[in-house]
């Protein structure tokens, strides 16, 4: 009876879960197996990119593995597509039901709402790990045929946990937002415009002469420790966690104090 | 503990709009409770109170003796809801969906479950959503009565089921009365309510308007009829008649329509001496009911409220 809710989220939601790691997972490898190429070729016509466009998207480095896969693979699709995996889950977690009505069926059996929305949480939680944990998979399964062993395990390890927790976080803003609002498009909407901003300002913010504001930014904890090159950010992958507690945390707290929508 | 369900003062609003204005009602426990009132009167805004899904704005709920809110999870155990647009994710199988309900109450014997979609005629292995809206009328049915709770809250039950079915739920409603469940049942068609119902609560924007049992209210409920005789008649044999509200006898003097509350027997027997070619007489409507009761309530003002 204790885990009823978690696992049959995760049984309902297996299909796009599927989905979602087949997707990321094979967009990881095919754009991580370009690396020979661009390590030869592709750096040099990088060259004749403004400079500002260079640094914004870290293309001065394109010839380390671990520069190149900043920029591309782990520096832009991985983290836009756990980001949308943690809205369309946040949303769906809460809001969703509410907003179909199937919410107020659950909430009439001895299921408390906290109980509720960490079981969900825990499911969308579960979930980033299984598509990180594919991602990482898949790495170390190219690793050797795309020239990529100056990394290693663990470094990948690494830099997927902290794809893992950036998915947790938009995925607990979502849920925050949806279980304090219970309206489905707004939380999608708000998420996925969050995310975007706060890509921009990890992005621009050194060109904009504003690096403070990239303090705010999920993305900077995400990859900012280079963890390609460093290893386990332990400081980065707390903030992230505790982000997430505290989102979770507060949403939950609304929704235990207001009415559910009819 | 003597009352299912305790009602003082209960009023809930919604920003400027007023859902509930304080509601004061005790359900019995082992009664049978028919919960009537047209569209928007607040019979779901009360029932999603005593479910904790809303909170009141003044006044208190008890339910089985319980605080919903600060005893949610006890009382919850001890209750089953079907909400009035029951509505439950299609992308599963009957069977999967009752199994999960089921296990969020710590299990129902399959034995249970699998009778109750037996006399409903429900089919486990179907996937909801190729389900039309009366056989999924039925999952919430079976959902609510499946683990036999001390209280039953139903909203609008019989919607979307077919006359077959409705009679199975006044049946099941029946053996639970006599297994001494309570029935808290919501509906807007009388004629469900009276047949399995001990009392009977009519609301009306947010306030009660009667409160008594069924077969009181039914004397005092309004039937719309009509007599048509072979040869004219005078008006004046029907107008005194007990319970004859207005009588209108058309042109030709041949038909009579009209109201009438209570008894018919005084206006069949004076139309039993003439030559009567049909007779037509409607159910009473709730609507006729409320109209009743509004009428007595500016003559001389009732006690609406239960003690």
């Amino acid at each position: 009876m204790r885990a009823t809710v978690f696992t049959k989220t995760l049984r309902d939601n297996r299909r796009s879960l599927i989905g979602w790691t087949a997707g990321t997972t094979l967009a990881a490898a095919m754009y991580a197996s370009f690396y020979p190429q661009m390590a030869t070729g592709g750096a040099e016509s990088v060259q004749n990119f403004p400079e500002a466009m260079r640094e914004a998207f870290h293309l001065d480095d394109l010839t380390s593995a671990a520069g190149y896969l900043q920029s591309s693979v782990f520096g832009l699709i991985l983290p836009l597509l756990a980001l949308f995996y943690g809205a369309a889950t946040g949303a769906r977690a809460t809001a969703g039901d509410e907003e179909s009505g199937t919410l107020d069926l659950l909430l009439a059996h001895p299921v408390t709402r906290t109980r509720l929305i960490l079981q969900r949480f825990g499911a969308l939680t579960a979930g980033a790990c299984g598509i990180a944990a594919a991602v990482w998979i898949a790495m170390l399964g190219i690793r050797e045929s795309a020239d990529l062993t100056s990394i290693s395990p663990l470094e990948f390890l690494a830099q997927c946990l902290n794809l893992a927790l950036l998915a947790v976080a938009f995925g607990a803003l979502a849920m925050g937002i949806g279980a304090a609002t219970g309206r489905r498009a707004l939380v999608f909407a708000a998420t996925a415009g969050i995310g975007i901003l706060t890509y921009a300002a990890h992005t621009f913010a050194g060109r904009l002469g504003a690096e403070w504001a990239a303090y705010f930014s999920p993305f900077h904890y995400y990859i900012g420790g280079e963890p390609l090159k460093h290893g386990i950010q332990w400081g980065d992958a707390g903030v992230l966690a505790a982000a997430s507690a505290a989102l979770v945390v507060a949403g939950t707290y609304r929704f235990n104090h207001r009415d559910l929508n009819a | 503990m003597e009352n299912a369900i305790e009602l003082r003062e209960l009023t809930k609003t919604y920003g400027s709009r007023r859902g509930l204005a304080g509601l004061t009602l005790d359900v019995r426990v082992g009664e049978v409770f028919g919960y009537l009132g047209p569209n928007g009167a607040g019979k779901s805004t009360t029932i999603r109170l005593l479910l904790d899904l809303i909170r009141p704005t003044v006044g208190r709920a008890t339910v089985l003796g319980l605080d919903p809110r600060a005893d949610g999870v006890e009382l919850r155990c001890r209750l089953g809801y079907l909400a009035g647009d029951f509505v439950v994710d299609g992308r599963q199988r009957v069977r999967d969906c009752l199994r999960f309900l089921a296990d969020l109450r710590g299990g129902v014997p399959q034995q249970r479950i699998d009778d109750l979609t037996d006399r409903l005629g429900l089919d486990q292995n179907a996937h909801i959503k190729k389900l039309s809206k009366g056989n999924r009328q039925k999952i919430g049915l079976v959902q609510a009565f499946m683990h036999t709770p001390e209280l039953l809250i139903l909203d609008e039950p019989t919607s979307g089921l077919d006359p077959l079915v409705q009679q199975t739920f006044l049946d099941l409603v029946t053996e639970a009365a006599a297994n001494g469940q309570t029935v808290f049942m919501s509906s807007h068609i009388m004629d469900e309510v009276e047949a399995v119902a001990d009392r009977v609560g009519i609301l009306r924007d947010g306030r009660l308007v009667a409160l008594d049992s069924v077969a009181q209210l039914r004397a005092g409920a309004v039937r719309e009829i009509e007599i048509t005789f072979a040869e004219p008649v005078r008006a004046e044999e029907f107008a005194r008649l007990p319970g004859v509200r207005t009588l209108v006898l058309d042109p030709a003097g041949t038909t009579l329509r009209g109201q009438l509350t209570g008894e018919p027997d005084a206006l069949v027997k004076a139309a039993a001496r003439h030559h009567v070619t049909a007779l037509r007489a409607s159910e009473p409507t709730l609507d006729g009911l409320f109209h009743a009761y509004y009428a007595d309530a500016e003559a001389a003002p009732r006690s609406t409220a239960a003690v």
